[in-house]
């Protein structure tokens, strides 16, 4: 009986039901595209170069966790259905039926609502799963046909995956329905905003705020202490002094508050905050630039914690942005009456001001996620591109050796192996040459081999001879220099403007063999790998041979490029045989390193499609919930706003008039958190390209890159569009007066 | 007196051809400028759909309607609501205020839609909540005041804009004994003081005995009619209770 009654229910209900169908289905259609790439009976054709089980491991990891976001999504459209229809429960209550029966059959219902959403997301997922084929099979630079298939693990893992968070869900709303009252149940559609109170939740992002301030307070007195110097440029004294001051004004804000607490009143003080917060990001983000910029020797760990930072003060610019909304609003309201007195705009306001002041919550959580999904989809194609420009840029040769002498403080120590055994082990394997060159780096002043200090490091230089023979092996013209002449060699990531000054400053240099002038053509700028130069340096001297002759050798390298790609295997096992003989770091302190060109762009492919995927999932996921919660919110309180506006419709306000009110609303409601994502995820970006800047001309290109992100606006653009306009039929029906 | 609504051969049916309901068969009556008439009946006797007939929310299926001369069956969906906004004011039983505004907010709203200019909003709203007595509650929120206070907040926003008639639902209804008598007060004190024409729909006796005049409805037709006339109310509300007992409890209806 009342399995058959859970059908027709679930029959009827299909239109109620619609949103969850549709938000279940996309989740289902993401998860399993993604994740058919890890099937194991997925065997794209990628070549024998590749290693594809590097690949699908990572992707597994990287889905399931971003996966685990989803189940809050499940939960929230679970909730909105459970408040559709609670008032259909309340009169199966009234009837007699028993509320945990209500609960199961309610179970039921959304389980079979469920079920049917699995069937049609994995069917879609199919077509899905092509598109990332399609990326992927680019990303590794083959062309690729459509072809449809079911892959039985990822259907299991898939189905698995959902009927468990179904359950999991199903469990929460079971227990919540048998606790609830049958009168709140039946009152449920009718009940207002009890009270116009702001919930709590600000005074506890406050409180962790102010801890945050006392630790970036002392963070900045511990930096002080210990790498402060009286001889840094101003803009890095002020960077800091400034992340001392700028702390402790925000730890005087609050203590001023405290003490004239009455005065200043709540809204007043977490404005101030919010000034402090945006000041503190500020100078937070200053941290990362200048010490890119001036060398500053503060490690890796404190950049790291200084990008927490920034993070956090702008999570609660966010939250204290939201929160203040309904404030700005209000003091607005006061201040002008001819605004406040205009048509329906005391409605309008009150709308907003209520839903502000309910909500401020969840729309904050929005914002958040929506800043982190924006940035998500704006740095992928960064990450992305960066990583594979180079690629093609450390792996220009198919074997190269490279030697450092960092930490060699002996001149007997220094590297003079020819690496023999490579040559060796490519005879042994049947593997030919075409080009290898055995070359030295020399210092052109024997003098400055002590200079250990990271801005301090010496250009080094290259005899004429092993430059051309470089150059010929990369395919470039040859080159010549005339007696007592020099020119030099350029990394793509040096700017114009370093190229200039350098230059300017060097165009003669004082060697140990003699003063050398710099050539006519002073620069060459052909991409040639990275190890020809010295550690922190983008240019190398090319000096004529007989000079050379004269010069310390300190680096010894070796390129090789073959006639063939060398196999994932052989490559595998090279690298074993030159790392038991050449350690990373040997007693002495060279460090030796081999680099093949095979092993590199396959780690570097698979981690780079990993990364792009699980970006793009992560930000598509992302971008989905908020989208989802921010329109079925709104859906959520139809009821009250039918009444509401049935009000304003008594009033004799025209239809017309309630139309462009219910848009007003909903672009405010839509726009506030989207607005405030873009403002800070635009400020992120921002900040992000700054900093990466060279790495992106020299890599990808800003043309391209813009392209790109304008795709992603635009995508992104119509994804939202689809949720507003859907939204806003939705709204229009249930306040609608003719239903 | 001049009549300022008159009501011919009103009727209003429901359903479809096999099925018909008859909710109004055939009334006709008319109001006088400044009186305050109640109508009375049982439910089902067709109180609502008549003043729903004559706010505009519904449309009758024949007969005519004047508000002040003009045919308010004829206006087309456009001009209803610029209709309604300068000539009706209600009250309804369950408030129908808005929860997101403030009691002076939910009366100046009233002012806001039918364009006032803003220099005047604050005063009228100053001046009607004086008379209604609301003047230490007009910052507070409906869900801070009692259920009185919101109904004469509600009757100071239909009064506002000084509508030709003011249409109540069962005002009393949501509310108890000593907030009824208050807020009875008050509308008789609209109706006497500021003129007001009152149209009000009741099944309590007691609140039907503020009227000057009431109509008896039942199953559809016009019952009866009671003047006020000079009897004291407690004089009056007998009358009304003996026809009361006529509709409902008369010979017919007892074996």
């Amino acid at each position: 009986m009342y399995t058959k009654f859970v059908f027709r229910n679930a029959k009827r209900s299909v239109k109620d039901y619609l949103v969850y169908i549709v938000t279940l289905t996309i989740c289902v259609t993401l998860f399993y595209s993604f994740l058919s790439i890890s099937s194991s009976y997925y065997k794209p054709d990628i070549g024998s170069e590749y290693d594809f089980t590097l690949l699908s491991d990572g992707m597994k990891m990287a889905i399931c966790g971003v996966t685990l976001i989803l189940l809050f999504l499940i939960r929230f459209v679970n909730n909105y259905m459970l408040c559709r229809k609670q008032k259909e429960f309340a009169i199966q209550a009234v009837m007699g039926m028993e509320q945990k029966t209500i609960g199961r059959l309610f179970f039921a219902e959304t389980f079979v609502m469920g079920m049917i959403s699995i069937a049609i997301g994995i069917f879609f997922g199919v077509f899905c799963s092509q598109f990332i084929t399609a990326m992927l099979l680019t990303s590794y630079g083959k062309s690729y046909e459509l072809s449809w298939t079911l892959f039985p693990d990822t259907v299991m893992l898939t189905v698995a995956f959902f009927v468990f968070s179904f359950l999991v869900v199903g469990a929460f709303n079971t227990r919540t329905i048998r606790q609830k009252k049958i009168i709140d149940m039946l009152a449920a559609d009718r009940e207002n905003d009890p009270a116009l109170k702001k919930s709590r939740w600000i005074g506890i992002a406050t409180i962790l705020f102010e801890l945050f301030t006392i630790w970036m307070c002392v963070t900045g007195v511990q930096k002080v202490w210990f790498y402060y110097d009286s001889r840094f440029a101003m803009s890095v004294k002020i960077m800091f002094w400034g992340n001392i001051i700028l702390p402790i004004v925000t730890l005087l804000w609050s203590a001023l508050w405290l003490i004239r607490k009455k005065k200043y009143g709540f809204p007043k003080f977490v404005f101030g905050l919010l000034i402090c917060a945006a000041l503190n990001a500020c100078i937070a983000g200053s941290v990362p630039a200048l010490s890119n910029e001036y060398y500053l020797p503060l490690g890796t760990g404190t950049i790291n914690q200084y990008l927490l930072f920034i993070l956090i003060d702008l999570i609660f610019f966010i939250c204290t942005l939201i929160y203040l909304a309904s404030n700005f609003i209000v003091v607005w309201k006061e201040k002008s009456p001819e605004h406040r007195y205009k048509n329906e705009n005391l409605f309008f306001l009150g709308q907003i001001i209520s839903k502000l002041n309910t909500t401020s919550k969840t729309m904050t959580l929005v914002s958040i996620t929506l800043v982190l999904a924006i940035s998500m989809f704006v740095v992928a194609p960064i990450l992305v591109g960066w990583a594979s420009g180079y690629l093609d840029v450390r792996s220009m040769y198919d074997v190269q050796i490279s030697s450092r002498y960092n930490s060699v403080y002996n001149e007997e120590n220094l590297p003079r192996d020819n690496y023999e055994l490579v040559t060796d082990f490519l005879d042994e394997h049947g593997i030919k040459t075409d080009n290898d060159c055995t070359f030295s780096l020399y210092l052109p002043n024997k003098d400055d081999f002590h200079n250990r200090e990271k801005y301090d490091f010496p250009v080094l230089a290259i005899s004429l001879s092993d430059y051309n023979a470089i150059r010929e092996m990369l395919g470039y013209e040859q080159i010549a220099l005339s007696e007592n002449e020099f020119t030099t060699q350029w990394q793509s990531i040096a700017t114009d403007e370093d190229l200039d000054s350098f230059l300017k400053e060097h165009n003669r240099i004082m060697t140990d063999a003699g003063e050398l002038t710099l050539s006519e053509h002073s620069f060459y700028e052909e991409a040639m790998g990275e190890t020809v130069y010295n550690s922190y340096t983008d240019v190398l001297y090319i000096l004529p041979d007989s000079v050379c002759e004269d010069l310390l050798p300190v680096i010894r390298n070796r390129y090789i490029t073959t006639s063939e790609t060398i196999s994932y295997k052989n490559a595998r096992a090279l690298e074993q045989v030159f790392s038991d003989e050449y350690p990373e770091m040997t007693e002495d302190g060279v460090s030796y390193a081999i680099r093949l060109s095979t092993l590199q762009i396959n780690s570097a492919k698979a981690t780079n499609f990993v990364l792009q995927a699980a970006m793009i999932y992560g930000a598509v996921v992302l971008m989905v919930i908020c989208l989802t919660i921010l329109s079925l919110q709104q859906l959520l309180d139809a009821g009250k706003f039918k009444y509401r506006f049935s009000v304003l419709r008594k009033l004799g306000v025209e239809e017309q008039q309630i139309e462009k009110l219910v848009l007003k609303q909903l672009g405010v409601w839509f726009g506030l958190p989207i607005f405030v994502a873009i403002f800070v995820s635009a400020i992120l970006i921002t900040y992000f390209i700054q900093t990466v800047s060279a790495e992106i001309s020299a890599y990808i290109g800003f043309g391209a890159l813009m392209s790109q992100i304008g795709m992603i606006v635009g995508a992104l653009t119509l994804l939202l569009v689809c949720y507003f306009i859907s939204t806003w039929i939705l709204f229009k029906k249930s306040i609608s007066h003719k239903v | 007196m001049e009549p300022i609504l008159k009501l011919e051969h009103i009727q209003k049916y429901y359903g479809n051809e096999g099925n018909i309901t008859k909710a109004i068969k055939d009334i006709s009556f008319s109001v006088e400028t400044g009186e305050f008439l109640a109508i009375m009946g049982a439910s089902g006797s067709g109180k609502t759909t008549m003043l729903n007939c004559i706010s505009t929310i519904d449309t009758v299926s024949a007969g005519h309607i004047y508000l002040d001369g003009t045919d308010v069956t004829e206006i087309n969906e456009k001009q209803i609501a610029q209709f309604r906004r300068e000539n009706l004011g209600f009250v309804f039983q369950d408030f129908n205020l808005l929860d997101t505004l403030t009691i002076s907010e939910n009366i100046a709203l009233a002012l806001a839609i039918n364009k006032t200019p803003v220099k005047e909003v604050e005063p009228r709203i100053l001046d009607i909540a004086g008379k209604l007595n609301i003047c230490d509650i007009l910052d507070k929120y409906p869900y801070q005041v009692s259920g009185g206070q919101k109904q004469r907040c509600a009757c100071a926003r239909a009064m506002i804009n000084h509508p030709k008639l003011l249409l109540a639902d069962e005002p009393t209804g949501a509310l108890d004994s000593h907030s009824s008598q208050m807020l009875l007060s008050t509308i008789q004190s609209i109706n006497e003081q500021m003129g007001a024409t009152i149209l009000m729909v009741t099944h309590d006796t007691f609140t039907a005995s503020y009227a000057n005049r009431i109509l008896f409805l039942q199953d559809g037709e016009l019952f009866t009619e009671l003047r006020k006339g000079s009897d004291s109310r407690s004089a009056f509300f007998d009358k009304i209770l003996s026809v009361l007992t006529m509709i409902g409890g008369g010979q017919n209806h007892v074996y």
